[in-house]
């Protein structure tokens, strides 16, 4: 009975202690495939935090080995994690693998894993699995996860390669600057650069024409074509002018700080401070467009999907985005589409998306394994890639081809390209982008709070 | 072989018992740890212990307040709510009608369909330019123009309580099914003798015999829509303007931004606070035991 009783207490306490681990799980990741993986950061980060401090941040671990710049010939075998936002990339993507594999002369194998973006998860996903000691040697990646893996000490300063490198100066010496700024070094850069998406605007040129306006060429014709281009409208061919049109497609959830940065540009703020009154008018530009009814009601969860969901069926004149949709924009409109670089006010910003490949310090073989970036980033995959998704080369000799030139969307991109910038990246960014961002915005377009104060927010969270 | 036969299902239990220690106890003990740290994986330099710092900072957080009430909201409003209809469901369905065994496993859809797909399969009815909701809604002439349910501030979080509600009236509809059909039907019977009213015998005969089965599933529920997160963060990511953050979400938001040690904290904060819940649930038992 006594034992009985022991059991039952410990099942019972087993139970409650359940709940404490589903909140231990959940703190140490969340639910499904994330929970476990914290489970093991906490085993595998608390020792490893000595060791990170023990490896000099200088001379990690890779480049204290002194980097083979050139393969040894071997047969070897890479592991190349990616993502592909369509099943056409997932495809293009093991093709430019297999042109590799068959063409690349030095008994290098690249090994393709595709994971899911999973709206940015594939960063802290790829985090999780690096601590807990997956073997992937390479990855696709976005340059505000850097802080993160460069502090636990996970990527490899590929310097040393790329200065080795013969194609090097067919990279624009300031994407190289923007990618040493990622890393939080002058010197050092463990980021390689692939391709880039300059964002823009896309605009129906027949609701311009209906609302009897100009491809704006200031803010405050922007802002006026916002308004203007809020109408009623026959959407559906039925002959009725009884669809609420509106002129903007904000983007309120996720994400929505691109386009939005371009607002506090061009009022004249910036990133560096947004408590400034021309960054908190740019703000106030942002709410007014939603309070007078110039976006969607749903602006404020309206994420990728829904502010091209909206553009497509007609519901909104314009939306933001980059040549990622410009593919099945042209399907649904034909030439009823164009786009326009975000027009300058005091100053002129857009968001330059970007993805680029890291090679993991835990990588055997980085020599090889940079032979396979480097072919991305302006070899054929460069050409193969950037062509097949419609992305902005890095490779200045495959954005002279006739393909990048004599394109509506990629005009746009590349008009935007000189004033092209990204957000600061700082160890908090991750979390100000996915939470903070999305609901102190939230909040100002709700009349929750005012512009001053959800700048004096945004400004305090993101340099925490 | 009284002995033997006494030891036995302690043998089988046994592996069962270990690895729920192992699996459960070690997160337990790490998440108990960390809470105590400043664990921010995004700083691993930083990593030391503050004592109770993560907890002073949490009760000082707005937001942690705010999620916090609005999980006892989120409980009070999802669990009631699944309780009445649950047991309405169970009583029809307890009813003699053709068709009975269809109706039955086409009710338990919402709660085998998993939360994520339930989050986004409402994500769009709700949707504010394309939701079906919307449509019928217009339709039946009940309201003039579309309403951006998940978009405002004062309609998302009854959107997602509705939400959660409709994914949990099946397990209380089962679990009460299995205690009605356990009800003797004499005492019915003596009742219609003496006169008694249908309500009359809701009261004194249905309810009285089914209210361990309403304890302990109430309870149980009450501990799942708790710590409950898929189906509001694929709804709304607890947006917008943090209305619809329960404390499991702004665990889970934390978590993800590697603040480990705020996110334990708080994690064990939530878990104390359900402590109220389960001290009852093992008292039962051991009175069951008795």
């Amino acid at each position: 009975m006594r034992l009985k009783k022991f059991l039952s207490v410990a099942l019972a306490t087993a139970m409650t202690a359940a709940l404490i681990a589903g909140c231990g799980g959940g703190a140490a990741g969340g639910s499904t495939d994330s929970a476990q993986a914290p489970a093991a950061d906490a085993g595998a980060a608390a020792p490893e935090a000595p060791a990170a401090d023990a490896a000099a941040p200088e001379a990690p671990a890779a480049e204290a080995e002194a980097p083979a710049a050139e393969p040894s010939g071997e047969p070897v075998t890479i592991k190349f994690q990616y993502w592909a936002d369509n099943t056409d990339y997932s495809q293009l993507m093991q093709d430019i693998i297999a042109k590799f594999n068959a063409e690349n002369g030095k008994g290098i194998t690249v090994v393709g894993e595709e994971q899911p973006w999973d709206g940015g998860a594939y960063s802290e996903n790829l985090f999780n699995a690096k601590m807990g000691g997956s073997d992937v040697d390479v990855s696709t990646w976005k340059l505000t996860s850097t802080p993160l893996f460069v502090n636990n000490d996970l990527l490899v300063d590929l310097t040393p390669y790329v200065d080795a490198w013969a194609s090097k100066a067919d990279i624009d010496d300031n994407i190289y600057s923007v990618m040493k700024q990622a890393g939080g070094s002058d010197s050092a850069m463990y980021v390689m650069p692939w391709n880039i998406q300059v964002l823009y605007v896309y605009y129906r040129p027949s609701y311009f024409e209906q609302a009897g306006v100009e491809v704006p060429k200031t803010y405050d014709e922007f802002l006026e074509a916002c308004k203007k281009c809020t109408m009623k409208m026959d959407t559906d061919g039925d002959g009725k002018a009884d669809t609420d049109v509106y002129g903007f497609g904000m983007r309120g959830s996720k994400g929505g700080q691109e386009p939005w940065g371009s607002f506090i540009h061009a009022a004249g703020g910036s990133f560096e401070d947004l408590t400034t009154t021309d960054a908190i008018k740019g703000m106030q530009d942002y709410i007014d467009l939603y309070q007078n009814g110039y976006a969607p009601k749903t602006a404020p969860s309206d994420g990728f999907q829904e502010i091209i969901a909206n553009f497509k069926s007609g519901i909104t004149a314009m939306t933001v985005h980059h040549t990622g949709s410009s593919k099945e924009m042209e399907e649904t409109f034909g030439d009823d589409v164009s786009a326009f670089a975000f027009p300058a006010g005091k100053g002129q910003w857009t968001s330059m998306g970007d993805t680029e490949t890291v090679i993991f310090s835990s990588c055997e073989h980085p020599a090889e394994a940079f032979e396979w970036v480097s072919y991305l980033a302006a070899g054929e995959g460069q050409k193969m890639w950037c062509e097949g998704t419609g992305n902005v080369p890095v490779s200045k000799t495959v954005a002279q081809g006739d393909f990048f030139q004599n394109n509506r969307f990629m005009k746009a991109s590349l008009d935007g390209e000189s004033f092209a910038g990204i957000l600061p990246i700082l160890d908090t960014t991750t979390e100000w982008i996915s939470t903070v961002w999305p609901n102190t915005v939230g909040q100002a377009l709700a009349g929750q709070i005012t512009a001053e104060q959800c700048m004096q927010t945004l400004q305090s969270e993101l340099y925490k | 072989m009284n002995k033997k036969k006494s030891i036995y299902p302690y043998l089988l239990v046994a592996p069962a018992v270990l690895v729920i220690l192992c699996v459960v106890f070690i997160p337990v003990c790490n998440a108990v740890l960390m809470s105590f740290q400043s664990y921010d994986l995004r700083r691993p330099k930083n990593i030391a212990w503050i004592h109770f710092q993560n907890y002073i900072e949490a009760f000082g957080d707005p937001l942690f307040q705010s999620a916090l009430i609005r999980t006892l909201l989120w409980v009070l409003f999802g669990v009631g709510f699944q309780f009445i209809f649950g047991f309405i469901l169970a009583l029809i369905l307890n009813q003699q009608f053709r068709g009975r065994g269809v109706v039955r496993a086409l009710s338990m859809i919402p709660w085998v369909t998993p939360g994520v797909l339930i989050g986004l399969m409402w994500r769009w009815i709700y949707d504010g330019n394309n939701g079906v909701l919307n449509d019928i809604l217009l339709k039946l002439g009940l309201i003039q123009e579309k309403i951006p349910f998940l978009s405002e501030v004062s309609t998302a979080f009854p959107a997602v309580i509705v939400t959660i509600v409709w994914q949990g009236i099946p397990f209380f509809a089962l679990m009460l099914l299995a205690a009605l059909q356990g009800v003797p039907q004499d005492m019915y019977e003596a009742a219609d003798i003496d006169g008694a009213t249908k309500l009359q015998k809701l009261f004194f005969i249905t309810l009285p015999s089914i209210k361990n089965t309403i304890f302990v599933t109430v309870l149980l529920r009450i501990i799942w829509v708790a710590n409950s997160v898929d189906v509001i963060f694929n709804m709304t990511e607890g947006g917008p303007a943090y209305s619809t953050q329960t404390l499991s979400v702004y665990i889970y938001q934390k978590a993800n931004a590697l603040n480990l040690g705020y996110a334990s904290a708080m994690a064990i904060i939530l878990a104390l606070c359900l402590l109220v819940v389960v001290v009852p649930y093992l008292k039962m038992n051991f009175s069951e035991e008795k």
